[in-house]
């Protein structure tokens, strides 16, 4: 099982209800987001002149850099079906991507906040939220699940539900008979990274024009892996000094400044 | 773009992030005690509470709230609606942030400083309704109740306007949803066809959708956009008459990149060629049009080359788009529109609109203008009363005649505004504003503030301190949408080949008001009890007021919560012409007023050498101004990037995110700086921006010099001869960066 996502262009009005519906769901603060509507064009393209919209979101991907390269130290995690109840066991950081239902997840408690998975995202996915700030980091990683703990308990994802066009459209990909899979077959493609393969499972469906914007504009590049690694390798030592600031509380603020001390000599 | 989050920036928000830990929390965490969740819980499992109608817009979708420990979370469109169903838009969604924005009117203020640059100290209500009672009563019993006048909006307004009206009899009201809006919409098409047209197009059943300068998708109402979408799926073709690449025109089939102003030579160009090619519908005009002789020979003048030349486009395209509309009709979707106060000539092209889709017979037809049968439900207000109508300022005795004889319900701005300011013909001497931000509604913002100068008393009631609550003596502050019973919102299902229901809903409150805020009713009342009219008060709570009205179809407000907040019934067949339709496509009547009886294009004044056309319009995430303050809204879209052509932008030196103001060729400058949006996709002849940024009043900490108020350059005052509504279009700019005035090619 796969799930993604079809964002139909041809009914997206570009009005923004999914990103404020996500917004409110689970609380994220601004000027963060876990989606996007970035409004593209009025431009010529070879179809003509065009102007759509650009509603992103995490794809979930089939290859996951975000998850390979997060430091956290691998525990075995069991992972169970929502649908059937099965269960597996699978060794993973603090980010994963589910072996049952193919979505890309974050454990809020063992995540450190370093955010090297949101620099390995090529679509700007995922970013450090500082309203999960904890006593072991100044944030911890966020992004769209697809809205899994709805999901899981049936419902729809909140964008989908407030998509005031029904562009929005979500499904196992997997499944040949579902809506989503029927997109794939008249032509929904994902934003696949011009120098590699992810295998994006958020697709877009539009008229040629449109396509051609979007994939024009928005097409991204690989991640510099090797600058992604050292800012982990980098989060690594960041991480105890954060532990220092909790054993010597008492001294507030003035721990806080020395975590500040702490941090420029590591850049040094 | 991959590195969105530098390690730079990293280290910054650590160490940001580090020094605003509380100590209290550092403590704590180091003595063990359980830290909070970390992740949002979504709202799956928060209490449901229904009986919400939004009014972030006034198409007033169905919510229910989603309610954590009495806090409103979340709002979704209530899954019982026929009309938004479970859907609802940016601003629909964003409501929370209005109901607990903190800069939200709290208390009844007086302003111990000056009218436009006032203090503010804190006064008990009993002390604030004694000073408007006892101001408008004075005002009455010196001047007469003409000496009031009203600018409401919203629905919390309409109770205190019938109370100004039909109690105290005051006919100097003007409501910005008429005069700088749809009213001219609704009097052409009243003379027309005798029904005001709403934007009653059946699209979703649709063969053809005709837009002139509708853009929806930048103008977002739920169902109506719900239509539009669903005509598009099922292959209607749409045509866009816009200077803009809009979002319609960018789903469009045909984009007319049509001169600004020339609309109604446009339309008199198709009509003409239908008729003189016989592409009309005969059988249509036969049995229902009136007039048609008169109005052939009246547009006979608009051949295709003539109306081509004016509207700056080609002759084939005028052609291409009268034979898809002939092709298909009378199954075509002829949008009336919605904001129409555009140039002062404006009553003559909605007539034009109404009179087309007359002879393409697309009225009561799948696909045309189709009204959808409503259920009737009885309105509760205060009783009218007898008022000698000597003081109607839309009146001239000398010649015994409305000076706008198709004004919509009130009376035109400018004729209150300008009696106001000159005392003449008679002294208006107290302004009540209810839900109005008039200072960014009306344009020519150095006449409304001169008006307000002139009062002897202004009061307001608002959610928020915009900009014209600077202006207020008493400043009252109400209940939003979400904390307070209203009036009722009645509809159908949206899409007319689904089976016919009707539904009748009743604004509830989804959470319990804070501070001292209160609703229309108590506050009109108390006002009322002061003027001495306490015996003519309807009802004593808003409850009331929506119980006696739901009364009138059965239902109560006990009822609809026990229905999920929506009663739904059995509705009927819309498309069914009524016995006595008719279209006059020539109206005499007009005619004996001094006005074309037939459609007429008046051409609006040419673009001054140097300048570009200011055209302005909606952004989906706010509603105007109303929203400018909403963090989340705000966050979405910050500013109003104003759209310049490409090849303009590239003669004058400008590129794609400079940040510019602008002067207008009165010499008025704008206050604020917007960013640069450089397109292809608008004439070269005009400029662009969303209109309603650029809040002046520093109380709205979020929405204070955002973007640039459009309005503020909007001085040049148009009024259409017909109706006396403004046009707005009419008004000319040069951009302004790095403090140079850069003259805009030709």
């Amino acid at each position: 099982m796969q799930y993604g996502m079809i964002i139909d262009l041809k009914r997206c009005v570009g009005c923004h209800a999914c990103t404020i519906a996500c917004r409110a769901e689970w609380e994220v603060p601004v000027p963060y987001q876990r989606d996007w509507v970035k409004r593209l064009g009025p431009t010529m393209t070879d179809y003509g002149m065009a102007a759509t919209y650009y509603p992103g979101l995490c794809n979930h991907c089939d290859v996951t850099p975000c998850v390979s390269v997060c430091p956290v130290d691998a525990v075995e995690r069991i992972f169970t079906d929502a649908k059937s109840g099965k269960t597996t066991t699978l060794k993973v950081t603090a980010t994963w991507k589910d072996p049952f239902d193919g979505t890309v997840q974050v454990d809020k408690e063992r995540c450190v906040g370093c955010g090297a998975c949101a620099d390995a995202c090529p679509y700007g996915a995922r970013f450090v939220n500082p309203a999960q700030a904890d006593e072991n980091s100044v944030g911890k990683v966020d992004k769209c699940t697809y809205c899994k703990p709805r999901v899981d308990q049936g419902l729809v994802p909140s964008c989908v539900l407030a998509c005031i066009t029904d562009a929005r459209i979500f499904g196992d990909l997997d499944d040949p008979n579902s809506a989503v899979s029927q997109y794939v077959k008249n032509g929904a493609k994902g934003l696949e990274v011009k120098d590699g393969h992810l295998g994006p499972n958020t697709l877009y469906f539009g008229t040629k024009k449109d396509m051609a914007l979007l994939f024009a504009e928005y097409t991204p590049k690989l991640a510099d892996m090797d600058s992604v690694k050292r800012r982990a390798m980098m989060a690594s030592m960041v991480k105890p000094a954060m532990r220092k600031v909790q054993e010597i509380g008492v001294l507030g603020l003035a721990g806080a400044m020395l975590v500040k001390g702490l941090s420029e000599n590591d850049e040094k | 773009m991959a590195f969105n989050l530098t390690r730079r920036k990293f280290l910054q928000t650590a160490s940001l992030a580090a020094a605003s830990i509380p100590l209290s929390k550092v403590v704590s965490a180091s003595t063990g005690v359980t830290k909070s969740a970390l992740d949002a819980t979504g709202t799956a499992g928060d209490k449901t509470v229904v009986g919400g109608i939004c009014e972030m817009c006034f198409w007033r979708c169905q919510l229910v709230g989603k309610v954590r420990d009495g806090r409103l979370i979340k709002l979704e469109g209530n899954p019982k609606s026929i009309d938004n169903g479970t859907a609802i838009c940016a601003r629909g969604g964003a409501g929370m942030k209005l109901l607990y924005d903190v800069d939200r009117l709290k208390y009844p203020m007086k302003n111990v400083g000056k009218r436009g640059a006032p203090k503010w100290k804190r006064i008990s209500w009993k002390e604030a309704l004694d000073e408007c009672g006892s101001k408008l009563k004075s005002t009455v019993d010196q001047y007469g109740a003409h000496a009031i006048c009203v600018f409401p909006h919203g629905a919390s307004a309409k109770y205190p306007l019938r109370y100004f009206e039909r109690v105290v009899g005051t006919q100097n009201v003007s409501e910005s949803s008429f005069f700088q809006c749809r009213g001219i919409r609704d009097t052409a098409y009243v003379a027309t066809i005798n029904k005001a047209p709403g934007e009653k197009v059946d699209m979703a059943n649709t063969k053809v959708l005709f837009f002139i300068g509708v853009h929806l998708g930048e103008n977002i109402h739920i169902s109506h956009v719900k239509q539009y979408i669903q005509g598009l799926q099922n292959g209607a073709k749409l045509i866009v008459a816009d200077p803009r690449f809009s979002a319609s025109a960018a789903k469009a089939d045909i984009w007319v990149q049509i001169k600004p102003g020339t609309d109604t030579a446009y339309l008199l160009g198709i009509m003409n060629y239908l008729v003189k090619n016989d592409k009309y519908n005969k059988e249509f005009v036969e049995d229902y049009a009136d007039g048609f002789d008169e109005f052939a020979e009246g547009i006979k003048e608009w051949t295709l080359e003539k109306a081509a030349k004016v509207c700056d486009i080609p002759a084939e395209q005028i052609k291409e788009v009268a034979d898809m509309l002939a092709a298909n009709a009378p199954n075509v979707a002829i949008h009336p529109g919605r904001f129409v106060s555009w140039h002062g000539n404006d009553f003559q092209r909605q007539r034009a609109l109404a009179c087309l889709t007359g002879i393409l017979g697309a009225f009561y037809v799948k696909g045309g203008w189709v009204p959808a049968k409503m259920p009737r439900v009885k309105g509760v207000s205060w009783a009218w009363e007898d008022h000698d109508h000597d003081y109607d300022l839309n009146y001239d005795p000398e010649e015994d005649e409305k000076i706008y004889p198709y004004s919509p319900p009130g009376t035109p701005t400018d004729l209150i505004r300008d009696c106001a300011i000159t005392g003449k013909p008679y002294p208006i001497k107290s302004c009540v504003v209810w839900g109005q931000n008039l200072i960014q509604t009306i344009p020519n913002q150095q006449k409304t503030k001169d008006l307000f100068k002139a009062m002897d008393f202004v009061m307001c009631v608002d959610v928020l301190p915009t900009d014209v609550t600077a202006w207020a003596d008493i400043l009252l502050p109400e209940l939003s949408y979400l904390e307070r019973y209203d009036q009722i919102k009645r509809g159908t299902q949206w899409d007319f080949s689904k089976e016919h229901q009707q539904y009748i809903a009743a604004r509830m409150p989804l959470v319990a008001p804070m501070f001292e805020r209160k609703d229309q009713v108590y506050i009109c009342n108390e006002i009322a009890k002061r003027m001495g009219h306490e015996d003519k008060i309807p009802v004593k709570t808003i409850e009331e007021l929506v119980d006696k009205s739901l009364a009138s179809v059965d239902l109560s407000i006990k009822q609809l919560r026990a229905e999920d907040g929506i009663h739904i019934r059995p509705g009927k067949d819309p498309y069914v012409m009524p016995e006595d339709f008719e279209v006059r496509l020539y109206n005499e009547d007009i005619e004996d007023t001094g006005f074309p009886g037939v459609p007429t294009y008046i051409a609006v004044p040419d673009t001054p050498k140097g300048f570009a056309r200011l055209l302005f319009g909606r952004t989906p995430v706010h509603t105007f101004n109303r929203s400018q303050n909403n963090v989340w809204l705000h966050n979405a879209m910050p500013d109003n990037p104003v759209w310049v052509n490409d090849e303009v932008a590239a003669k004058i030196g400008i590129t794609d995110g400079d940040t510019v103001g602008f002067i207008n060729s009165e010499g008025v400058e704008s206050t604020t700086t917007t960013t640069v949006k450089v397109t292809a996709g608008i004439r070269k002849d005009c400029v662009y921006m969303y209109h309603g940024y650029g809040s002046t009043n520093p109380l709205m900490t979020t929405g204070v010099n955002a973007g640039v108020d459009a309005q503020s350059l909007i001085t040049i005052l148009a009024v259409d001869p017909e109706t006396g509504a403004h046009g707005m279009r009419n008004n000319f700019v040069k951009l302004i960066k790095n403090g140079k005035v850069l003259d805009i090619p030709a």
